[in-house]
């Protein structure tokens, strides 16, 4: 057996398919810099980014082969898609950027670095996770992640840094990171974990007298979640990443119960919360109304999404082509507002290809999910996939107007250390996770 | 059976999508909204497929969820579809005032417009009123008969964006509308620059010039119409700017921002075009107006006799009547009275009517309602409002023009014509076709009948009063040899101490060809000159078609 799992491949699907992001960002980083130049003028020099980032993920192919490793073959070529798409828009805006103002001058450049990191983090998760059983004590210190998540809320809220009235961010020495993007991380750990333990205690119910009630004592922790979710809204006014932990909470204690009643609770307490803190703070009464309509203060309020509007309709079907059009106008744009960004350039095809690969690699992970064997793996990748897919769609949503704009993520896209890092290692996760023994 | 029933849900759902894209184009963004949020929900019980009962909890909640977060993923793409197709001109084009009074507009109307071949604007003998030129691979604006830029507006790209038809035909001169729709695709996919269409209008430059020349010093407004069609043929507002400064290709102009503070200090507003903006008391044109109602209810004939011996007694007020020819006289037709102008006749004809009627005239008038034209046209009112007619003072003042009613220029020339026009008030236009980059007439203005407030006999009846009143009466400065012209003046009391004076009146040889509405505002013109201004514009006028067309 260990044998037969050891002995070295090709895994020629993946490999081809890695090429489209490799001739994307190829070509894609040409066409910036031929645009920037006005003429048809440039070295090898220009695109070594390029170069090198289709030449890092082959060879991690390859050396995922060489280690016989055979698991999903297609969950790494979108991931690397859409790493290009965020890769070739931050070096397309950087120019931009940097003449708006000093702040913006190394975005590129760290933007390049955390994409490594991102790598260098998956090609490890996958290579090391076998042999140092990291799925064995991810289940095994459950109430770890717990604390773990608990305690990066509340230093966020002792000690966080406060940018356009949310805490977002922990400075550390010269690093600033962003907890949600952890947290996000370390309550689904708890959260298989814990749920796989109580799975079909959750599933009952709890008799008290002639009243069938949900399992009271099992859901303590949950309420705890719950909580640390309100108070991201409440006191850290991050209501990006409180929708994002409700939406994980509720999903996957959905899965694992498949009780619906949970998930009609969850939601309603949420929203009286979400009432509760929109009567109590104006913040939030703001983002409603740039929500429904930000014309009626669009120079100061509702700019951003005036302007994200802007740029979405300039796009049209085609887009301007990269380059071409005016993004920038937009306030924030390589972080909270890069989809509108791609919306302008790469049109209606563009969004809709970046939605479609989103789809494409949730769905994936469900499908490892299902294949599972092991419980804790089921709900860990289920889970995993969960959080990818609402933190796109909380996002996407926001920037479209579908729902109020949250300051949140796109996955692998935005600018951002924490959130490329860490949505790089939950790919690494999957991938290890869809080598597993599969359920017959 | 449930299968037909969910794929019926998901049916209404693509339906009620389609529907909220395609059908409505006004449609709220609120509103947008709640169709979406219904169509999420048909979407969420259309896709609650049967699962197999052997299968696993955990693999039925799975692919519960992964459904779920299909349906979300599909109306997430009709929101793009939205905002980037169906709506995307709307909201690329969409502007917005502040509370400061500044306008907001998407930035990239102006950076990328000066790579756009505009437009060029014609006037009706095909002169050139707004210009493209090449320059440096730059499209160059400007404005060879400056005289109409009371109609034309200003472009300012990168400063004060655009005014006049500039800014109401932005679509069609900057190509985004208007060409064909492949042509237009091709170019933006081979970012090749859009040619925009030629308007060529209704306006006549030469007589434009004319009549600011004739306006010299006064603030004031001039307005010519064609009788038969609606066409405006003259629009001029006085004093007025020069659109080529304010054209600029950057942002950092210091001359063009000098010239525009200067625009916006100068107490005379240039800026602003009085002859679809401007709110003016009508004086004793509306007399015609008045007489006209009284004739068409049947309540007066020109012939009916008023006393008029000088004062009359409203109520406790005593009204003084000045224009009487011959003090000796009491006895006055209605005819007379238009013609020697008596309010204490249109006073009477005024309380006859009653104050409910002549407000439900208001709107068969056009008052209270929108003008449909090729530019904004401000509201003329009766009144501020219904209840105010109901006091007969106030009545009586409104009979002959004074009060709280407001008119524009152009509505006052739209009425006068109409008199001449067997009582159909033409829609007025400027923009007589457009024609794209290929050559081709993309829309060609249609001459169309906008209200007809009173029947022909009454129309009739009031034309020959308003004839009467220049061959017989005081309006005698407006006769011009050769034609027939029928007038009436107006003296707008502006509470100030200072008077509005009015001309209203057409022209024919002898059937009526074009009519004219004159203002002088406060102080700046005496009557005579608004006569002689407006009988002045209407020969010329004639003058220049008769030959147009020999």
């Amino acid at each position: 057996m260990m044998q037969a799992r050891y002995r070295p491949t090709f895994r020629a699907t993946e490999f081809n398919l890695l090429l489209i992001p490799g001739a994307l960002a190829i070509v894609g980083l040409l066409m910036i810099i031929v645009v920037g130049r006005g003429a048809v003028d440039w070295t090898w020099g220009d695109i070594w980014v390029s170069l090198a980032f289709a030449g890092a993920v082959l060879f991690i192919s390859v050396s995922f082969g060489i280690r016989g490793f055979r698991g999903d073959q297609v969950l790494l070529p979108i991931t690397a898609t859409l790493a290009v798409l965020g890769m070739l828009m931050i070096q397309r805006l950087h120019p931009d950027l940097a003449a708006i103002a000093d702040g913006y001058a190394m975005v590129a450049q760290r933007h390049l670095m955390y994409l490594a990191a991102g790598l260098v983090v998956l090609w490890l998760v996958v290579m090391l996770s076998g042999p140092l059983r990291v799925m064995n004590w991810l289940r095994k210190y459950k109430y770890t992640w717990l604390l773990a998540t608990l305690a990066l809320q509340a230093a966020t809220f002792v000690v966080g840094t406060e940018v356009y009235g949310a805490r977002l961010w922990i400075q550390i020495g010269p690093v600033q990171i962003q907890p949600s993007e952890i947290v996000k991380v370390t309550l689904v750990i708890f959260l298989a974990s814990y749920l796989d333990d109580k799975r079909d205690l959750i599933g009952s119910s709890w008799q008290v007298g002639r009243l069938s009630l949900p399992p009271i004592p099992y859901l303590l922790p949950m309420g705890i979640m719950w909580a640390a979710s309100l108070m991201t809204l409440v006191a850290l006014n991050d209501l990006g990443s409180a929708l994002l932990f409700f939406g994980i909470f509720l999903t996957m204690l959905y899965i694992a119960s498949g009780r619906l009643i949970y998930v009609g609770v969850g939601l309603f307490t949420f929203a009286a919360a979400c009432w509760a803190a929109w009567t109590a703070f104006s913040r939030i009464e703001i983002r409603v109304q740039n929500w429904i309509d930000p014309w009626r203060d669009p120079y100061v309020t509702g700019y951003q999404q005036v302007q994200s509007d802007y740029a979405l309709a300039s796009g049209g079907l085609f887009g301007t082509g990269f380059g071409l059009g005016h993004p920038t106008f937009i306030p924030e744009v390589h972080t909270d507002f890069v989809f509108s960004a791609i919306g302008e350039e790469l049109g209606l095809l563009g969004t809709l290809a970046v939605i479609a690969l989103y789809f494409v690699l949730v769905m994936r992970g469900y499908a490892i999910a299902m294949r599972a064997e092991d419980g804790f793996v089921q709900l860990l990748a289920a889970g995993l996939s969960t959080s990818l897919a609402i933190q796109t769609i909380i996002i996407i949503g926001g920037v479209t107007r579908l729902i109020p704009l949250t300051g949140i993520t796109l996955p692998f896209i935005s600018y951002g250390g924490s959130s490329l890092i860490t949505n790089f290692g939950i790919v690494g996760l999957l991938l290890f996770m869809s080598s597993l023994p599969r359920r017959a | 059976m449930q299968n037909a029933f969910r794929g019926l849900l998901l049916l209404a759902a693509a339906g009620l999508i389609s529907w909220g894209l395609f059908s409505s184009d006004g449609i709220s963004d609120a509103r947008w909204l709640g169709i979406l949020g219904l169509a999420w929900l048909l979407l969420l019980l259309g896709t609650r497929i049967p699962l197999a009962p052997t299968l696993p909890t955990f693999n039925r909640t799975i692919i519960r969820t992964g459904l779920v977060l299909t349906t979300v993923f599909v109306i997430v793409t009709a929101q793009l579809v939205r905002i980037q197709v169906v709506e995307g001109d709307n909201i690329y084009y969409k502007t917005a005032t502040a509370p400061d009074g500044e306008i907001i507009a998407n930035p990239r109307t102006a950076s990328g417009d000066l790579d756009v071949a505009r437009g060029r604007i014609y006037d009706r003998n095909g002169v050139v009123l707004a210009d493209t030129q090449l320059v440096d691979g730059q499209y160059l604006r400007s404005y060879p008969e400056p005289a109409s830029a009371c109609v034309v507006g200003y472009y300012s790209p990168f400063l004060y964006g655009a005014s006049g038809l500039e800014l109401a035909y932005e679509k069609e001169l900057s190509g985004a509308a208007g060409n064909n729709p492949i042509t237009r695709v091709l170019k933006s996919l081979l970012h090749r620059p859009q040619t925009g269409a030629d308007l060529s209008l209704t306006l006549d430059a030469s007589l434009q010039g004319q009549a600011l020349d004739l306006l010299g010093g006064s603030r004031g407004s001039v307005v010519v119409l064609d009788i038969r069609t609606g066409e405006v043929v003259v629009m001029a507002s006085n004093p007025t700017y020069d659109p080529n400064q304010l054209f600029t290709t950057s942002a950092n102009d210091a001359a063009a921002k000098a010239y525009w503070q200067s625009l916006i200090d100068d107490p005379a507003a240039p800026l602003v075009t009085r002859g679809n903006l401007g709110l003016y008391t009508p004086g004793s044109t509306f007399k015609t107006v008045t007489a006209g109602i009284a004739i068409e209810e049947g309540l007066a004939k020109p012939d009916s006799v008023y006393e008029d011996n000088g004062q009359l007694d409203i109520d406790g007020r005593v009204l003084v009547e000045n224009n009487r020819p011959d003090e000796a006289r009491d006895q006055w037709t209605l005819a007379e009275g238009i013609a020697w102008s008596l309010n204490v006749v249109l006073a009477q004809v005024g309380l006859q009517i009653g104050g409910t009627d002549l407000w439900k005239y208001g709107p068969r008038f056009g008052f209270g309602e929108d003008i449909p034209f090729d530019l904004p046209v401000a509201e003329s009112q009766l009144a501020n409002g219904r209840e105010v007619l109901s006091n007969k003072n106030a009545l009586a003042d409104t009979a002959f023009g004074q009060g709280q009613i407001q008119v524009t220029p152009l509505h006052m020339a739209m009425i006068a014509a109409m008199w001449a026009n067997d009582g159909r008030m033409m829609e007025p236009y400027l923009v007589d076709t457009v024609t794209d980059a290929d050559g081709t007439v993309t829309r060609q203005a249609a001459p169309a009948t906008w209200k007809t407030p009173v029947s022909p006999q009454t129309a009739n009846d009031v034309e020959q009063m308003m004839i009467n009143a220049v061959q017989n009466g005081s309006v005698s400065g407006a006769a011009a040899d050769g034609y027939v012209v029928g007038g009436k003046t107006g003296t707008a009391e502006t509470g100030d101490g200072t008077n509005h004076s009015w001309f209203i009146g057409f022209i024919g040889d002898p059937e009526p060809r074009y009519a004219v509405a004159v203002v002088l505002e406060g102080g700046s013109g005496g009557l005579s000159s608004a006569v002689s201004i407006g009988r002045d514009m209407l020969a010329g006028t004639i003058q220049a078609r008769r030959e147009e067309a020999s």
